[in-house]
């Protein structure tokens, strides 16, 4: 029977990743904190993904892990070795597991990781005093990446060597679950919800093929205890009664039986892998019939592995005879008894007492949520269809309209019925992708301890509602946005330590992520107390690179030009560092924010630190659109960044060279006309006409109109190829009238 | 009637890994744990015929939710799940009660003659 790994690689993937993760947060905390209890945790991690690593037969990734696992285990042992270079070995570590991890979800082979491995080891023989033992990665199945078929379809490519395997003398096996084909028996029903017919490995694994498999010669097992510290293994008349379990079927009245002297031959399967504690296992068995006289090889060399040819003397004095013995033996896995012979007998001491079951303890809350595991793609499945049910709904209902009245009721009843349930469908949908932001929010810390560390700043950054959720959607999106904050506040807003007490400020910097639901918004404030923000440099800065007029730049206010350091190509950070300087700039943080329908803000106080606010909607799939028409189109724009609708005669506006400007407010703002920008005939208007006023990149703009048509809250539903090309439009949606409709992207559209 | 199962492990991958294990073999997996906490709770409400237990977890390990079972019920049978370099705390876990052991990575083929070795099943 062989298993076919490639339906778990999806599973492995995610899981390991999240050990991963939290063990370099484990190792932040442990190095701010020094725990105790991280430590336990980093080990588990370790451990887990070790084991998941060694069963999918990734061998790199389960040496490395394993190797880390001794390490943290060797400063488990003695933590005053926990230093700077160690967190960061360490840290390493976890990332090339992340990367190993993530070749194969690319379905790579992961890269062996000789550097890192090297001085891993010389850590441990450091700190323990020798080398760590070879890693034991069992090569028993082994993901050969395949272009061929889905491997769940396919029979073995290497069929089970089970006889030359498993000696045949040896703990035969189930002979009918060994030479039964996979597959033969009914297949197993996949117990994991969303997992549909290879749906686990979908991306990652499809490709991922069959499981083959190579036996693995037993003799190259090693057979050494580990370095862990031994428990206490003397045997007490105490613990032999616990021993009872598997011993049920000891004959009864044994107690009355005359005491008998046996010499017992067992022998441990040569393919055991681990014959020490098999041996143990046995030993432990045979203490619980009576007196153990004599053992070869003795306890310690049998606990060691050490037994030559896998053979065991044993005599036994007991009252329970050699069926009693077999019976003993008989359950135990991978065990032969090749002979019971009688031996002299000898007066003995009383037989083991029998255990006595005790009443069931109490033992603290067990786990009480049910939860299983979704993939991502899943709940956007569910809710893309919710979507399609949302929009089907409304066009049965517009469909209704034209029905002759007498046929209208019923008709209503069943879509306002439907319409009930889908929505309610859809909140449970929508409920569903809500995650917590902890989810981005936890790589920070180590972040910027990486950051801090290479700035040579000492940072405090506190995190606080980390728990409030958003849709899972928007929180893919947040993850860099938020590093990049993180990053500017600490390169370029906090200052250097000297810097801070000739300030008359803590040396340690702060750097403040606080989370807030406020009505339908969730509020992320990043907030540092370093050196903040001068409004008049940026504003200088904008109007030297031509983004702005010097009257324009004179007429912002502070908190107008705090967001000029969103244009792309203005900072006043004296040097572009290796840090926050290239890649995503607050460019890229202001248009990913927007995109999700949020919005962001910009606090600064100079000397005191500057805020980045980020508002965002809890979901992004259903938004608030104003309806407008241009020509005979009709199109959407979210009403997140209008500002506000308007009407004035186009042919009275005052000019700015070609450009008419709409009075607003006290000021006056620049006019596009949305039949030029977006190409759409549309006959001249004279006299009174609508205008809507909206967020642009560099403040306010007013977009000229041909009819305001309402508001409507719709599902929307992304561009795919090649729509999604074209700049200024940022979805589709259908109206219940079974129109489509595009929704405008302003910002992008006036850069086009 | 097919074995009831309870499958105790802190990685979701590998319960599922030994949950189908047990199902291609016949078995009926009851119920599972992420923790040894849970482990003493499920054992207590499900009963099983057989367990599967982890050793490293979180909140309770392996070997005193077996201490605990065993305590509960002598003749309950726990099977640790362990892995290579783990000896010392598998022979800690039989000295706790533990009926035997398998070794990871498992394959499914000696998963089941251990198991059924240990049901006296063969």
């Amino acid at each position: 029977m062989t298993m076919d790994m490639s339906r778990y690689l999806g599973l492995f993937i995610s899981e390991a990743s999240e050990h991963l993760e939290a063990l370099s947060r484990d190792l932040v905390q442990l190095e701010r904190e020094g725990s105790s209890s991280a430590v336990d945790s980093m080990f588990r991690h370790a451990h887990s993904v070790k084991g998941m690593a060694s069963s999918m037969g990734f061998e790199p990734i389960a040496i490395l892990a394993h190797r880390v696992e001794d390490l943290v285990d060797a400063v488990r042992q003695d933590r005053s070795r926990l230093d700077r270079d160690l967190v960061d070995l360490l840290l390493s570590s976890a990332d090339a597991l992340l990367a190993q991890v993530r070749a194969v979800a690319d379905n790579k082979e992961p890269a062996e990781a000789t550097a890192l491995l090297q001085q891993l080891s010389a850590r441990v023989t450091t700190i323990t005093g020798h080398a760590p033992a070879t890693t034991r990665v069992a090569r028993v199945t082994v993901l050969k990446p395949a272009a061929t078929t889905d491997a769940a379809a396919e029979p073995p490519a290497n069929p089970e060597p089970a006889a030359a395997a498993k000696a045949p003398e040896a703990s035969a096996p189930a002979p009918d679950e060994t030479t039964r084909p996979p597959g033969a028996k009914s297949a197993p029903a996949d117990p994991r919800p969303g997992s549909s017919a290879g749906g686990l490995t979908s991306g990652a694994g499809a490709e991922a093929g069959a499981a083959a498999r190579e036996p693995r010669p037993a003799e190259s097992l090693a057979h050494d205890v580990a370095a862990r510290p031994a428990p206490g293994l003397e045997l007490s008349g105490g613990l032999q009664a616990a021993a009872g379990g598997a011993l049920a079927s000891k004959p009864e009245g044994e107690a009355r039986a005359p005491l008998q002297r046996w010499a017992v031959q067992l022998r441990i399967a040569p393919t055991c892998q681990v014959p020490g504690v098999r041996a143990f296992l046995v030993h432990k068995r045979l203490t619980t019939l009576g007196t153990l006289l004599d053992l070869r090889p003795a306890l310690e060399e049998l606990k060691a592995g050490r037994i030559p040819d896998g053979y065991i003397q044993v005599e036994l004095e007991t009252s329970v005879g050699d069926t009693g013995i077999h019976s003993a033996l008989r359950n135990v896995a991978e065990v032969e008894v090749v002979s019971v012979k009688a031996a002299v007998a000898a007066p003995a001491p009383a037989p083991p007492a029998a255990a006595a079951p005790d009443s069931a303890r109490a033992s603290a809350e067990a786990g009480g949520s049910r939860t299983v595991r979704v993939r991502t793609e899943l709940l956007d499945y569910f809710l893309d269809t919710v979507g399609e049910l949302m929009l089907a709904t409304a066009r049965l209902r517009e469909v209704g309209k034209v029905l002759p009245e007498n046929a209208r009721p019923e008709l209503e009843e069943g879509v306002y019925r439907l319409h009930t349930l889908v929505k309610d469908l859809h909140d449970k949908v929508m409920s569903a992708r809500m995650t917590p932001l902890s989810l981005i929010t936890d790589r920070l810390p180590r972040a910027a301890r990486d950051l801090a560390r290479r700035k040579e700043r000492e940072v405090d950054l506190v995190i606080t509602g980390a728990e409030i959720e958003l849709d899972r959607a928007i929180l893919d999106e947040l993850a860099d946005p938020l590093l990049h904050l993180l990053r500017n506040c600490i390169d370029h807003g906090l200052e250097a330590p000297e810097e801070r007490l000739a300030a008359k400020k803590g040396s340690r910097g702060r750097v403040l992520v606080a989370v807030r639901r406020a009505r339908d918004r969730v509020i992320v404030e990043i907030e540092d107390d370093g050196r903040g923000m001068d409004p008049a440099k940026l504003k200088a800065a904008a109007v030297t690179r031509g983004l702005l007029a010097p009257e324009a730049a004179a007429r912002l206010t502070d908190r107008e030009a705090f967001l000029l350091s969103c244009l792309p190509g203005v900072s006043t950070a004296k040097d572009v560092t290796d840090i926050s300087g290239r890649g995503v700039g607050m460019d890229a943080v202001k248009r990913v924010v927007e995109s999700v329908g949020g919005t962001l803000e910009i606090d600064s106080e100079r000397g005191r630190g500057t805020r980045f606010t980020l508002r965002l909607p809890l979901t992004v799939a259903v938004v608030h659109l104003l309806l407008v028409e241009v020509g005979d189109e009709v199109f959407g724009l979210p009403i997140a960044k209008v500002v506000g609708a308007t009407e004035a005669d186009g042919e009275t506006l005052s000019r700015s060279r070609e450009t008419a400007l709409l009075p607003h407010g006290n000021g006056l703002l620049p006019v596009h006309a949305l039949d030029a920008l977006l190409g759409v005939p549309a006959p001249v208007r004279r006299g009174l006409r609508p205008f809507v006023v909206m967020d642009g990149d560099s403040g306010k703009v007013a977009l000229a109109v041909d009819r305001l048509l309402g508001q409507e809250e719709v599902v929307l539903k992304p561009l795919s190829r090649p729509l999604d090309l074209l700049p200024g439009l940022s979805g589709v949606t259908i109206l219940g009238s079974g129109r489509p409709v595009f929704i405008l992207d302003v910002p992008r559209l006036l850069s086009a | 009637m097919a074995k009831r199962v309870l499958v105790v492990d802190d990685a979701i991958f590998m319960r599922n890994m030994i949950k189908d294990i047990f199902a291609s073999g016949g078995f009926e997996v009851v119920g599972e744990a992420a923790n040894g906490l849970e482990a003493v709770e499920k054992f207590k409400e499900f009963k099983p015929d057989l367990t599967t237990m982890d050793i490293v977890m979180p909140f309770k390990s392996g070997i005193e939710a077996t201490r605990e079972i065993i305590k509960q019920d002598s003749s309950a049978v726990v099977i640790m799940c362990s892995a290579l370099g783990q000896e010392s705390l598998v022979m800690e876990a039989i000295e706790a009660g533990a009926s035997d052991f398998i070794v990871k990575p498992f394959r499914a083929e000696d998963v089941l003659a251990v198991v059924k070795k240990v049901l006296g099943e063969v």
